[in-house]
């Protein structure tokens, strides 16, 4: 099992301004201090026109990580591939693949907020024809490997069908994520086995390495908290359990109880029950500070990744 | 009037990138870099993360865009290079009018960029804007070219340039800031200083 670090959102929030100057050298600083430390990747994370600037450009910012480091994969979960032009998005994608030298990872996603939509002149109505001609075009022209955010069955099996990793949200409980996890797998067999090794499986987790029941509690309402965002965004997923436009508070409960906040061993015991290849550590919080952020990348690398190494599926 | 290098011409990343940093380096006010649609500024952001104080001006088809996307992709490449981003924009007036507008931080069809560019507003360019010229003569021809273009109050040159970056920064970029440029300091540089 692979462990990387997500999501970075390059934001100022509600609860932590901050200059987008400072938000893009932290990126560069934290994707060295994430190579420095052993870890397999870090991810990026996509909105348009959100108050907090989430970033609305991940090519260029993946850039600037890949041209910080030397071993570090940096990828996209998820580059919002409806609210882009494919051909472009190929361009840059095997620029980045040349540049990085097989280093950059593109997970693709639908969106779901129609002022997105609406500020790219698209209709959310044809978010799905979008997404699939974009990745008719994506398959055709490039080889970096893809992975689909998806948050219902339905779009696990679509990926599955077209051979393509999936990238799971944080938010999801386990049951949740080992239904998505076997409709893909089913649904990849079903269809030829295109691409002939199994697609491999991503998952966000919300975690932090903590020592005291102070600090678990802390990290918890960190956690809790970061979610705020996406009920501004307004994201929910049918028969997950999670909903943010209509029930905020449930969705953190849901939320809470399917985080892992305590020790290095704790956390890779938790893990160990996802049939994954790669864990992407949620630690890409808005509240926590500075110096909890480099600690808890630190503790990952140092401290988790030996303990999870040989965790997960062998494919 | 202010140079810059001129890197869409060379097809090496690494090499684009050593110039890039040998610019940076020697006081180059700035550098052109272009790519496939789509891929410019991601040629453009990787070449800001490893300088600290040129100007990284990105040539852009502007018709195979969005105006929004485009906008916002500068917009990021400017918070990665800490405000040094600029454009060449090669396409419709409107579209360009739009992204120069995005571009300031000023609503442009009903939106408004978030994040907005780090400057008060990146400079977009027309392609006439920037003259461009092949400095491959001896340093006396050079001379003479930077000459002209400074004393017809040319604000940018785009320069091709083969040599050593040093010889561009010692001999040409004092000439093209001042009309009364000492030649004589650079020659006696290059004596006190050789440049291999």
């Amino acid at each position: 099992m692979d462990m990387g670090i997500g999501l970075w959102c390059l934001q100022s929030t509600a609860t932590n301004p901050r200059s987008f100057e400072q938000a893009y050298q932290e990126l560069v600083d934290d994707a060295r201090l994430a190579e420095n430390n052993g870890i397999h990747s870090l991810w990026l994370s996509e909105h348009h026109a959100y108050y907090d600037g989430y970033c609305p450009a991940l090519l260029p910012a993946a850039s600037a990580a890949l041209a910080a480091t030397e071993h570090l994969k940096v990828g996209t979960g998820v580059l919002l591939l409806p609210l882009h032009e494919p051909n472009r998005v190929a361009n840059a994608v095997n620029l980045l693949d040349a540049q990085s030298k097989g280093r950059f990872h593109l997970g693709v996603g639908m969106g779901y907020r129609p002022i997105e939509f609406t500020m790219k002149d698209e209709l959310i109505s044809k978010r799905l024809q979008l997404m699939n001609t974009g990745l008719d075009t994506l398959q055709a022209k490039v080889t970096t490997p893809t992975w689909v955010g998806v948050s219902s069955e339905k779009a696990a099996r679509r990926a599955g069908r077209r051979g393509l990793g999936l990238f799971i949200s944080g938010a999801f409980s386990r049951d949740v994520v080992n239904g998505l996890i076997a409709a893909h797998r089913t649904e990849w067999e079903t269809s030829g086995s295109p691409g002939g090794t199994p697609p491999p499986v991503g998952l966000l987790r919300n975690l932090w390495i903590v020592d005291t029941e102070t600090e678990r509690r802390k990290a918890l309402e960190w956690v809790r908290s970061s979610y705020l965002v996406y009920a501004g965004l307004g994201w929910g997923a049918d028969k997950t359990g999670v909903d943010f436009v209509s029930q905020i508070e449930a969705s953190m409960d849901e939320v809470e109880r399917s985080a892992k906040v305590g020790s290095a061993e704790e956390i890779a015991e938790d893990l160990e029950g996802y049939d994954v290849d790669l864990v992407v550590c949620r630690v890409g919080y808005d509240q926590p500070p500075r110096t909890a952020l480099v600690e808890v990348i630190e503790r990952i690398g140092q401290e988790l990744l030996p303990l999870v190494k040989e965790l997960g599926v062998q494919r | 009037m202010r140079l810059v290098l001129d890197l869409r011409k060379v097809s090496s990343h690494s090499e684009r990138r050593r110039l890039a940093n040998e610019a940076d380096q020697h006081g180059i006010w700035g550098i052109v870099v272009t790519g496939p649609p789509g891929a410019e500024c991601v040629e453009a952001a990787a070449i800001a993360t490893v300088t600290s104080n040129l100007s990284v001006i990105v040539d852009v088809d502007g018709d195979a865009a969005h105006p929004t996307t485009l906008a916002e992709e500068v917009a990021v490449l400017d918070q990665i290079s800490r405000r040094r981003a600029a454009l060449i924009f090669r396409g419709e007036t409107t579209t360009k009018l739009s992204v120069a507008a995005l571009l300031s931080g000023l609503p442009s069809n009903g939106v408004i960029l978030s994040p907005p560019p780090a400057q008060t507003a990146v400079p977009v360019f027309a392609p006439e804007d920037m003259p461009e010229v092949d400095l491959e003569g001896d340093l006396q021809n050079n001379a003479a070219i930077i000459d002209q273009y400074r004393d017809a109050s040319t604000p940018f040159l785009v320069v091709s340039w083969n040599g050593p970056i040093k010889e561009l920064a010692r001999h040409l970029v004092g000439r093209a800031a001042s009309p009364d440029f000492p030649q004589m300091v650079a020659d006696l540089a290059d004596e006190i200083d050789p440049i291999e």
